[in-house]
Formats: C-alpha cells, structure tokens, sequence
C-alpha cells in the first residue's frame, strides 16, 4: 500500500550531514518507486548555522518545502535545531532526536541561553501532542566506529517509527551504495544501532 | 548510487534519477546540445555552473568560470553570435552586473540559441536584496520561461534553446531557490551524438557591423524590432508545451499558476478538497499568451493570480481583461503577499479567503504553539568556520585599528564577520563594493574637516574584500580609490577559491576546471596599480598579521594587504577525501582562567563554554586544528592533542 504522501523534515547545524542523510533518504523512495522531492540550504546558511532539509514522498507531491503543521516527523540532528522547524509538525506528528547539543556561538558569549532537552520535550509532547524519540546518537556513532555516522544512526532508528512507508532494509542498502566502500561496515553498525535505539525507546 | 555528474552525461534515455533541479537544467542543456557555457558563480544558481564544470570536457562543451556576470554574458553571447548554442547562468543580482550588456545587445539577437538562467532568491536565503527578473526581463522584453519542477526545468532548459534559435532572440529561464536547490524525480532523455562523442563544436561569426555596432544610426532600429518578435512570441506560447489548461472546464473560478507556484497551487487545492475549479498552468510569466488567456477566461467568474513577488502576470491579465472589456473581479497580491517567497500555506490562505472557504489547519492557534517555543530555541546564525583564517583577519583588524575604525565590507562568506564577537562589518552593499565606499566615506569623514578637527577625530577605514570579488569588481574600485588618492586600507581576505558558492577557483588561485589558467597574484595587480603600500601576510601567523596591519594603517595613502591562506572548510574537505588527519586542540583546565577572551573577542563555534567549570573548552569534533585560539590565549590554555586525530 503507497502513502499518498509522507513528509520528512531534517534539523540540525551546518556540518552535520543533514543534507548526506536527505539525499540518502530521498533516494530510497524514489528506488520504492515514489514520485520524490526535496528542498534543501545551500551557500552561506550553511556555515555551522540552523540547516534544514525537506524529503517529502509519495503518489503526489508538488513542492519541495514541507507545509507547516504537515510534516509527519521532525529528524533532529542538534536537540533546539529540532524544535527551531517543530511548526512544520503535524498534530500526533514524531520528533526522532540526538539529544547531543551544539551550543551556540551565542549562548557561550551569554547573550542567550540554551534549554534544557527535558524543557523541549514538554513542549513536543504537551503542545504538539508529538511523540518524542531522543536518544545520544553521537554516542552510539562514536561506538560504532566515527561521530561521522550520528546521520547513519538516526536514519536507522527513524526506520523504526510506526508506519513509516519505506523499509529498513531496503534504506540499508541505498546507505550501503551512498558511502564511500571503506566505511560501509562502520555504517551499517551505525544503523543497526540506530535501530535498536529506537525499538528500546518504543518498546517493540 | 551513482555520482550525481556522472547521471548528468549517463547515456540511458528514459532512466528516472534523483536530480537538483540546477543539475536537471545542466542535463537539459546537454540534451540541446550546448556548445559553450560561461558564468560567475551566485547561489542559488552555483550548482548549474559546478556541474557544467565538471562534464564539460566530456561533453565537448567550452565552459569558464568568468570573473563576474557581464564578462561571462558577453562570452556566452559572442558564442550564440557565432551560430552556437550557448549559455550564462547567474544569480538575480548578478544580472545587475550584467544588465548593461544584456539591455544594450538584446536587440541584436543571436544566431545560435542564447539561454540566460537567472536565479531568483524569494526571501533572501543568501541575498542581499529580493529582486524579480520577471520584472527586467518584460523591461528588456525578453521572454521568460518559469518551471515548477525539476523535471520541468530540464525539459525547459531544452524548449529554450529552441525558441531563441527560432526567433533569433535570447531568452531567459528564470528559477528561484525553491527550483534551483530542490530535488526531484528527472527522467533522462537522448543525448546529442555530438555531446555523446565529446566532440567540441566551432562556430562562424558573420560580420554584420549595422547589427553589431549599436552606434545610434543602428540602435535606433532595435527597438520596433524587439517589440516585434516579443509579439510573435506572445503568439508561439498560445500552445508551447509547458502552458495548459485543467481541471473543471465548467468551473466559474480559476486560477492562474505561473511557475513554481503552480506546485503550491495544487497542494493548496488538494489540501483544501476543493475540484470545481479551472486552473491555468503557466510556464510564461512574461509574455502571457493571450490566444490561452482568452480561453480560460471565457465562462470564468472570478480570477486569482497566485504568483511570487511582483504582480507580473497580474498587470498583465488585468491590462488585457480592461482593453477587452471584461469585468470580472481579478484578485492577485490583494490576496498572495508580494514580499517573501510562496509557501503552500500562502496559497492556501490565499484560495480559501478567495472562495470564502475555512482553511484545513487553525494556523493562529499553530503560530501561538510555535512562538511559544521559539522562547527557548536560541538563535544559530551560520558563523565563520573553525580554523577560518579570516576569523584571523578580522581579529588582526580590530587589534591594530584598536576596534575604533570603520569597517565597509562587500560579498562572501566574510560577510559573517558582521556577527559578534567580531563585529568587524560596518556596511555591505553589492559585489565589489566595500572599496568603493571605503573611497566614499574617507571623503566625507575627512573632507570638510579642518586639519585640527581630522587629527582629533580620525577614524580608519578599512575595507575587507574576498580574492573572487575583487576580480569580479573590485578593480575598477581599486583603481579609483588610488587615482583619486584615497587614504584608506584595504585588506584582500584571499582563501585561494570562492568559497560561499561552492570552492569555485578565480584568478587567483588560477586553477580552471580544465587544469591550469594563468594566476594572477593579487598584490601584484596591487602594485602595478600604484598602491602607495602592499604586503602579503599569512593570516594563520596573527601577531604578524596584526603588524603589518599597523604598519599600513601608518601609510598615507592606499595600502593594500593580501592576507593569504586557504578556505579551512575546502582544505578540511579535501583532507577528508584523502584519508588524511589534522591536529586538534584541547583546553588545559589548569591553564585556563576562564577570562572568555578566546569566547568574547575571537569567537570560534568550537569553543565553548562549560557553565560549572567556569572554563573554555573545544569541541573536538568541530576542531580544524589551526591553533589560532593558542595564539589569541594570554594565558597559553589551548594547547594540540599529542596524536593527531581526524
């Protein structure tokens, strides 16, 4: 059974590989068959600022930015980046997250002051009535061989979230085909861990 | 997966691939068999360039990176005078540059097919204004072709060639940021045996000096001529194929969806469940054909017009349905806001107040939920990168000038030197343009003071210019500020690559995407000029630069200092390729007073601030190793991790 339409917004810091993990998940729906698109930042927004990335799927879709209150799950790189696009989250909507922060220039000056992850959990679960997935994935990245692979490991637990329309296995192998042949081993750990992060945190 | 270039040549007509739609539009060229391909590189239209870059060679197609937008129009040109198939791409900017050239030739025409890609930045994403080259292009009555896919942009791509060669006129594809940097399923089609075999194609210019020389004898001709072929254009798009008709034939509204904002269209309609409407897709904002026009408003009620930015289409629907005598209402920016870029929840506010429908979300109640939020997210600008060796630069400034100077900057990744801590941006204005009011504010500042007055007032200026904008318009700036004997420093910030579009090479780094140019070192164009003083430091060295810094701010007259080392995020890049390590640096807990300097005043994003240790320290997975902070730390706390690690 094909979605009519599934909605992936990708958060985090220039740098992080958010645009990497886009293209990886794009390109496995369009290999399940889906008409794809994407949006994406480029030039200077992407110099360790907010990046986000938009991967949308399905029988019919037109744009490449996801509408607000649409999207069907938030891929959060960086714990406030999450929060930074949660207006394009659908009521009921997922909120997969490393809950590893990159503090901003600015906090360290004290000009602003960086939340709690417990405070931005509230506000998913109470105001957006969302599901919160948060896990260290940069921990589970080192552990499974580079903090390069914090992109592979989320991937892999957002596989696990309930309907969502493409396959593990069959995202495994576009990851398996995307990375360079030397770091495929560390990136399939990566996923599996991935995995099992999220099926603990779920409960399957 | 296969690398995206290498999709951009494949030899598989009918295969379905994953493009940008900038690489659908480089395909798309390729499959009209383009000939030369010359640009200066803007986001959002880069990738279209860097792609061309790359498959050129293999193609057979001559591509440059020109040193700004007029020069590579007027290369592209010269090429489609010869009977080529040629092509220029910029940003919508950049057509400013180029826009001398391009309103003074349009009447010209060209032999071969002339395509101008501009791309427009609805909402600024990376701009410093918010233009619409539909507007220009209906100046210079050039007609416009707006895809609303990926897909569609290639497609295009092709048709324009096509339609440039047939009335012997250019024609302009104008995308936005939502066309150029979205991805989208493309569907390959033939490849040129030409382009297939690589084979570089050579064309004819036929002298024609009453055509050519636009001497006012000539020039005074053009003009009927222009209006003349816009007119049979107008007629051509009654039925090109990127213009139609659909939905409910017997709907009393429509819609008219000229570009992209046909996608938002029909998300919106989807959306909002709506079906007895009529909608005109609209591939041709300028010239809106009237022959389609005619029927789609035929048994029409009302009209909305969801367009992006200016009212192009608009005033051009309601100028016709006036002259026709047609009185119905047209709803155009009363409805779709004309600043900032179209967004599906625009078009559909925009068709539910114009249907006096509910629209499907409560988005009072989701902006209140989502401000709320915003109270806690701090903000994230993008920054200099770690081991930036401008951060440097821009330290050395502010140290020698004792932060009391004026500090007009121009276009690039530099810009950030705006942001605290550094602050040392005090105006950007255009490409080029930081020496030019360096020149101008030295002149006010200085000019009307008594001798008296200047010494006790005296503020510096030093203006900041990256190594690709100081070719592309830089010179001429430079020239004038040393013919007119200014007294100002200018500080060339020269990474060795034009980094904020992409790491595309410029003469000074000399590199083409061919092998070797000629280089053209900065300071030698410095002096030859006439500057009264020019040194070249390496940024990397601080105390160093700091000094020479002073020592220019002493000269009268122009001093120019090249401070000269390589992007960090292209040397980084490159390393990473190759498997090669750096050095990071780590904060010595027992050294470290927490004084904040290496915070407050330098500001790289890998240092932080650990709250209960009330001390500094580094984020190794953000380190780039250059050791500035080592430099900048008066009490020696930054120090290199033993083991070099990646």
């Amino acid at each position: 059974m094909k979605v009519r339409e599934y909605n992936i917004v990708i958060a985090g810091v220039g740098g992080q590989g958010v645009l990497t993990a886009a293209n990886i998940l794009g390109w496995a729906a369009l290999r399940a068959g889906y008409k794809v698109r994407m949006g994406e930042v480029h030039g200077m927004s992407q110099r360790f600022g907010s990046v986000v990335s938009y991967v949308r799927f399905g029988e019919e879709v037109y744009g490449s930015m996801v509408p607000e209150g649409k999207g069907d799950v938030i891929l959060g790189f960086e714990p406030v980046e999450a929060l930074r696009y949660i207006n394009h989250l659908r009521q009921g909507g997922m909120v997969v997250v490393n809950t590893k922060p990159i503090v901003p220039v600015q906090v360290s000056m004290g000009k602003a002051r960086y939340p709690e992850i417990d405070e931005i959990k509230k506000i998913v679960e109470e105001d957006f009535q969302a599901k919160w997935i948060g896990f260290n994935a940069e921990e589970l990245a080192i552990k499974a061989g580079h903090v390069v692979t914090t992109n592979t490991v989320l991937i892999g637990a957002l596989t696990q979230i309930p309907e969502f329309p493409l396959d593990a296995e069959h995202v495994r192998e576009v990851i398996r085909l995307s990375v360079p042949p030397k770091a495929v081993d560390m990136n399939m750990k990566a996923f599996d861990l991935g995995i099992e992060a999220a099926k603990e945190i779920l409960g399957l | 997966m296969a690398k995206v270039t290498d999709m951009v040549l494949w030899d598989k007509p009918g295969e379905k691939v994953l493009l940008l739609g900038n690489q659908a539009i480089a395909r798309g060229a390729l499959e009209a068999n383009i000939a030369v391909y010359a640009a200066y590189p803007g986001t959002p239209s880069s990738e279209l360039t860097d792609t061309m870059a790359i498959v050129a060679k293999k193609a057979g197609v001559y591509m440059e990176y020109s040193t700004n937008e007029k020069v590579a129009f007027e290369t592209a040109l010269a090429a489609a005078w010869s009977g080529l198939r040629a092509m220029t791409a910029m940003k919508h900017v950049g057509l400013n540059v180029a826009a001398d050239t391009f309103l003074s030739s349009v009447g010209m025409g060209v032999e071969g097919g002339f395509v101008i890609m501009v791309a427009d930045d609805p909402s600024m994403w990376s701009s410093q204004n918010e233009q619409d080259t539909r507007v220009y292009a209906k100046f210079a009555n050039v007609p416009v072709l707006e895809p609303s896919s990926p897909h569609e942009a290639k497609e295009m791509t092709k048709y324009a060639f096509e339609l440039s060669e047939k009335f012997k006129h250019f024609v302009i594809l104008r995308t936005t940021t939502r066309t150029s940097h979205a991805r989208g399923d493309v569907v390959l089609g033939e490849l040129p045996e030409e382009i297939k075999a690589g084979k570089r194609k050579f064309g004819k210019f036929k002298k024609d000096p009453n055509r050519f020389v636009d001497v006012p004898a000539n020039a005074r001709k053009f003009h009927p001529i222009i209006l003349e072929k816009i007119e049979k254009i107008r007629e051509e798009f009654n039925d090109m194929p990127f213009n139609w008709i659909e939905g409910d034939e017997s709907a009393k509204v429509g819609i008219i969806a000229p570009g992209l904002a046909y996608a938002y269209v029909k998300e919106a309609l989807h959306w909002l469940g709506v079906e007895d409407v009529k909608v005109l897709k609209l591939g041709t904002p300028f010239p809106v054909p009237y022959g389609l026009l005619e029927k789609f408003m035929d048994s029409l009620e009302k009209v909305l017009i969801v367009e992006e930015l200016e009212p192009v289409v608009e005033e051009q629907v309601k100028t016709w349905a006036y002259d026709r005598g047609l009185r119905i209402p047209i709803h155009g920016k009363d409805l779709v806001p004309r600043v900032y870029e179209m967004t599906t929840r625009r078009a559909v506010t925009a068709i539910a107040k114009f249907l006096g429908i509910d629209v499907p979300l409560d988005y009072g109640e989701l902006d209140a939920k989502y401000n709320k939020a915003l109270e806690i997210v701090p903000p994230r600008p993008p920054s200099l990168c770690p081991a930036c060796p401008h951060r440097n630069s821009f330290y050395a400034i502010k140290k020698a000038t004792r932060a009391r100077g004026i500090y007009p900057s121009d276009i690039g990744c530099y810009t950030l030197g705006l942001l605290p801590p550094l602050n040392a941006v005090d105006t950007t204005v255009a490409m080029g343009g930081s020496i030019g009011i360096a020149h101008g504010l030295e002149i006010a500042q200085h000019g009307s003071l008594s001798e008296e007055q200047r010494k006790k007032e005296k503020k510096v200026i030093v203006a900041t210019i990256g190594d690709s904008t100081f070719y592309h318009t830089g010179l001429p700036a430079l020239a004038n500020a040393i013919y007119n004997r200014s007294n100002v420093l200018i500080v060339v910030l020269d990474n060795l690559v034009t980094a904020m579009t992409g790491d595309q090479p410029n003469p000074s780094t000399g590199q083409t995407p061919h092998g070797m140019g000629k280089r053209i070192p900065i300071e030698d164009v410095a002096r030859a000029m006439g500057a009264d003083f020019v040194e070249v430091v390496d940024p990397y060295d601080i105390k160093k630069t700091y000094e020479v810094m002073k020592k220019a701010l002493e000269v009268e007259g122009v001093s120019v200092v090249v401070s000269r080392q390589v992007c960090a995020l292209y040397k980084i890049g490159q390393m990473r390729r190759r498997g090669e390590k750096w050095p990071i640096y780590y904060v010595d807990e027992e050294a470290c007073t927490g004084c904040k300097v290496c915070i407050n005043a330098y500001g790289c994003p890998a240092i932080y601030w650990d709250e209960e240790k009330r001390q500094a320290r580094i984020e190794p997975s953000m380190c780039w190793g250059c050791g500035g902070c080592a430099q900048i730390c008066p009490f020696g706390a930054f120090k290199p991790v033993e083991e070099g690690e990646e």
